[in-house]
């Protein structure tokens, strides 16, 4: 099975509910098979998103555009997307194979062909034995396959998958997270995923957009978000972040824990003496014993790297991580000297 | 996520609404006519309270009320509590017992109560009681099971017993606080149902409240109207007060945390 | 529990199954004495007078053994009155199975104060109705109530133009639709409270119309529950009694008028047990009634 991979286009779409805005100036660009994640977390417009390129809600302003043609005047089902929900989407009343050919039933394709491609598509997501058993007969994570089969089942030019791990165990997520990745990219189909899951956005997508109260505030590789985040928000909802007190001594320099470093591009404008925040990452710092300085309070071992919860005289706790090879040496209760090793920082105001 | 509220029910409950509402607002204009077309009045409401009978009738009512929900309390309370803790493998069984007496038409279980109860207890209103509870038994069943179900009452039991508490502790700090509140509904069924059950009563020939209340139609038919009245329009804002009070009480718990 | 597991499942338990499985005879269970106050009480309040019934019915005034009681109902006016309280109960069903449904529809998407008015007004209607909805009724549509005067003055139609009376069938048959509509609307919340948007979703995003969600999705979801809901107000129809005695003096045949007035001593003579075999009759068709309810739930508890 094949699908053409098609181009989806947002353009400056915007959705209100009274006061409140649910998307603002949303502009997205799917590229044809790929895999874009939005991620956010809950609350900010993520599945507002979904409904709106899926056609359930058309109350906004903007353009929606499927492969150039403007989706304005397509209604929910003629518009050929495949959506797979959080949970209980499945139809109580038909078998596994009756969801996944549900879609091919309402189209008038006769019932031998619907069987054989319905059964094609419980093969592609493992579940052949499972075919006549009805939704309360499965686990969450075999209903979501089953979902994800009837989604496909139509060959949708765009799949639209909101929180689909969501309700499903730690363990049946990692690996329903990759298979979803297997099947999209053996197809090929352009996809948008919704999550507030950050290291499942990270695993899965080509692309990953970061929003905020209904603005997309970042869109970029999974690599990139993480080391060149554009906005505060984004770099401290990607990864673990360190907010440290600091006072700049220029419009480009700031002073963090008596170190004064770079201001990097995408931090706000700021005068000399303002007080901020530093956004620094747990890998960022370097850690020597001392004689005196800074208390190891909390050591926690995480495999190659440690991560050391270290008082600095700040409200919080500063992370820092380092290999565990280095962190043999030290111990909680010992003193260190914290160094912050890269060349620029990003700030907030406080 | 809720689904959409559409014109179409917006007709259909103001259609309801006038449905059910309207008779209620044109008895309540019946009862207070009085005989002889003078004019509207709350003699009506008046003429119940002194009327002959009303007093003994209620004072029935609520004496078999209390000791239906006495019984309710010794029998079904435990045997539920009981069947959650020790007995779980007669779940089943006790479940088909409790719900048995839906299948039985209270008019047939009145012709079985007057072949088969001795005399002696047919001849004083207390018999009612032990038929009340049969009747208000599916409903009792229910609601006690649901509650201990959800408090997993063998959980807190062994959690506690493991802490280190005896038998009469466990009863008493763990237990009874556990299925206070399920308690409290059933014996709410059934205190309701023994104060309104009409069918029972009337066959067997006792002299409660609801029978009072029929027989007194036929010398002020205003009067029973206005009984009516009461009965519906009071249950109804009864249960509407029932209803918000967890607002109210959430309302002054806030001041008291602005305050 | 070992010993439960036991009885209910084909599968060995972890340890602990030796001794049991060597002594297949019926074994006394201690435990079970804590159901000894049930046992007795139901025993003696509901089986007991169920049982007399059933001896009674089956025995003619001289103590002979004979169905001929049974026979009788189903000529004279015996079958008159169940066929009376077929056809209300039939009747209320449909009118109320269906009016109550739509109903609730639109209560089960209502929230806060209208929520908590409309199911109150719900319990209400449906459970202390009986003889106040009866005297409601008569101060409403009698010929000189309010909604009679109303519909007569405001919108020229005469209640009373027609067959129609309060002490009637057709009259009976509103005054039930009064307590069965809210039982129904009470019964079938759950139903519809299960009901979710993702499905009307899926089947838009694959392309369904409306009109194939109502087809394929909606009534084969909600069939069963509408069904055995309506199976449950048949049964609450068919017996009731205190409406239905404070309403009709005794004009419509219905069965459970009936052996209200055998039971107050309007016996014909030499028929003395008829009533218990009328009792017993009820009794079969609610049993029938309830068994078919179980069933269609068991259909739905399937899903
Ligand atoms: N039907 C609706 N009515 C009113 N407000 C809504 C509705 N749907 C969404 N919102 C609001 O729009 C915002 C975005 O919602 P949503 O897109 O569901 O967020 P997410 O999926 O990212 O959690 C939220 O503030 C939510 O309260
Ligand atoms: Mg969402």
């Amino acid at each position: 099975m094949d699908l053409h991979g098609s181009t989806v286009e947002f353009r400056n779409v915007k959705r209100t509910f009274g006061t409140v805005k649910a998307l603002d100036d949303f502009s997205l660009t799917i590229k044809p098979g790929e895999l874009v994640t939005l991620l956010g977390p809950s609350g900010c417009g993520k599945t507002t998103a979904l409904r709106i390129l899926a056609g359930i809600d058309k109350e906004h302003e903007g353009i929606v555009e499927i492969d150039g043609k403007d989706m304005s005047q397509v209604p929910a089902n003629k518009r050929n997307i495949g959506m797979v929900f959080q949970a209980y989407s499945l139809f109580p009343n038909m078998t596994a194979i009756e969801n996944v050919a549900y879609g091919l039933r309402v189209r008038g394709v006769d019932s031998h062909k619907r069987e054989s491609r319905a059964r094609e598509l419980l093969d592609l997501v493992g579940l052949s034995t499972q075919a006549d058993r009805r939704p309360t007969q499965l686990s969450g994570g075999q209903q979501q396959r089953v979902a994800l089969a009837r989604a496909l089942a139509i060959e949708p030019s765009v799949l639209l998958l909101d929180e689909p791990l969501s309700a499903l165990d730690a363990q049946v997520r990692a690996q329903l997270r990759e298979e979803i990745r297997r099947i999209q990219s053996t197809i090929g189909i352009s996809t948008l995923f919704v999550t507030h899951d950050q290291e499942e956005a990270m695993a899965i997508s080509d692309r990953v957009g970061v929003m905020n109260k209904g603005v997309l505030e970042q869109i970029d590789e999974p690599g990139k978000l993480y080391n060149k985040p554009r906005t505060p928000f984004v770099a401290g909802f990607v990864g673990l972040t360190n907010y440290i007190p600091a006072v700049t001594e220029s419009k480009s320099l700031v002073l963090v824990l008596s170190q004064s470093l770079e201001i990097s591009d995408h931090s706000p404008a700021v005068k000399k003496g303002d007080e901020v925040r530093a956004l620094i990452r747990p890998e960022e710092f370097e850690v020597q014993k001392a004689d005196e300085g800074a208390t190891v309070i909390t050591k926690s071992f995480l495999g190659p790297v440690t991560r050391l919860g270290i008082d600095v005289g700040t409200p919080d706790l500063i992370y820092a991580e380092i290999t565990s090879k280095e962190a043999k040496k030290i111990d909680t209760g010992d003193f260190v000297r914290l160094s912050i090793s890269s060349d620029a920082v990003m700030i907030e105001h406080v | 996520m809720k689904r959409k509220f559409t014109a179409f029910d917006k007709v259909i409950i103001a259609f309801a609404a006038f449905f059910f509402i309207a008779p209620l607002i044109a008895a309540a204009e019946y009862s207070a006519r009085g005989y002889g077309d003078k004019g509207h009045t709350f003699a009506n409401y008046s003429w119940i309270v002194h009327q002959l009978g009303f007093s003994p009738a209620l004072l029935t009512s609520l004496r078999i009320a209390a000791i239906t929900i006495l019984i309710v309390l010794v029998l079904m309370v435990p045997t539920v509590v009981y069947v959650h803790l020790g007995g779980r493998r007669y779940r089943r069984l006790v479940e088909i017992l409790c719900l048995l007496p839906i299948v039985i038409p209270v008019v047939s279980l009145a012709i079985g109560a007057q072949v088969a109860m001795p005399k002696s207890l047919q001849s004083t209103s207390y018999e009612l009681c032990f038929f009340y509870v049969v009747v208000a038994m599916p409903y009792v069943y229910r609601t006690l099971d649901i509650g201990l179900q959800s408090v997993a009452l063998s959980t807190l039991v062994e959690a506690s017993q493991s802490l280190g508490a005896d038998w009469f502790k466990t009863l008493t700090m763990v237990i009874i606080p556990a299925i206070r509140s399920s308690t409290t509904g059933a014996l709410f069924i059934t205190f309701a149902l023994s104060l309104g059950e009409y069918t029972l009563a009337v066959l067997l020939h006792f002299h409660t409240f609801p029978t009072w209340a029929t027989n007194v139609s036929q010398q002020n038919i205003y009067g029973s109207i206005a009984i009516s009245v009461t009965t519906l329009g009071g249950a109804w804002i009864f249960l509407i007060v029932i209803a918000f009070i967890p607002r109210i009480k959430s309302l002054f718990a806030q001041r008291k945390r602005v305050a | 529990m070992v010993i439960a597991d036991e009885l209910t499942s084909p599968i060995p338990t972890r340890g602990g199954r030796g001794t049991s499985r060597s002594t297949p005879k019926f074994k006394f269970d201690k435990s079970l004495l804590g159901l000894l106050p049930l046992f007795l009480f139901l025993g003696y309040f509901l089986l007991y007078p169920i049982a007399s019934i059933i001896s009674a019915s089956i025995h003619d005034n001289k103590h002979h053994l004979t169905l001929s009681l049974y026979g009788n109902l189903f000529s004279g006016n015996y079958r008159d009155a169940f066929t009376g309280s077929f056809k209300l109960a039939f009747y209320s069903m449909i009118v109320s199975g269906i009016a109550g449904a739509l109903i609730c529809w639109s209560v089960v998407k209502t929230t806060g104060v209208v929520r908590t008015i409309t199911s109150s007004a719900a319990g209400v209607l449906a459970n202390t109705g009986g003889v106040p909805l009866a005297f409601m009724f008569i101060a409403a549509f009698g010929q000189e109530g309010l909604i009679t005067k109303l519909l007569l003055h405001v919108f020229h139609w005469d209640l009373y133009g027609g067959s129609f009376d309060l002490y009637n069938f057709w009259g009976i048959l509103l005054v039930y639709c009064f307590f069965q509509i809210p039982l129904m609307v009470i019964i079938f919340t759950p139903a519809l409270e299960n009901l979710r948007v993702e499905w009307i979703e899926a089947n838009e995003s694959l392309g369904g119309t409306k009109f194939q969600y109502f087809r394929h999705v909606l009534i084969p979801v909600l069939l069963p529950s509408f069904l055995s809901a309506c199976l449950l107000l048949f049964a609450s129809a068919f017996s009731a009694f205190a409406t239905a005695a404070a309403m009709s003096n005794g004009s419509i045949p219905l069965v459970p008028l009936f052996i209200g007035n055998l039971v107050n001593g309007n016996v014909i003579a030499g028929q003395e047990n008829q009533g218990d075999a009328m009792a017993m009759g009820m009794v079969i068709v609610s049993l029938f009634v309830i068994a078919a309810y179980l069933l269609l739930l068991r259909v739905t508890r399937k899903r």
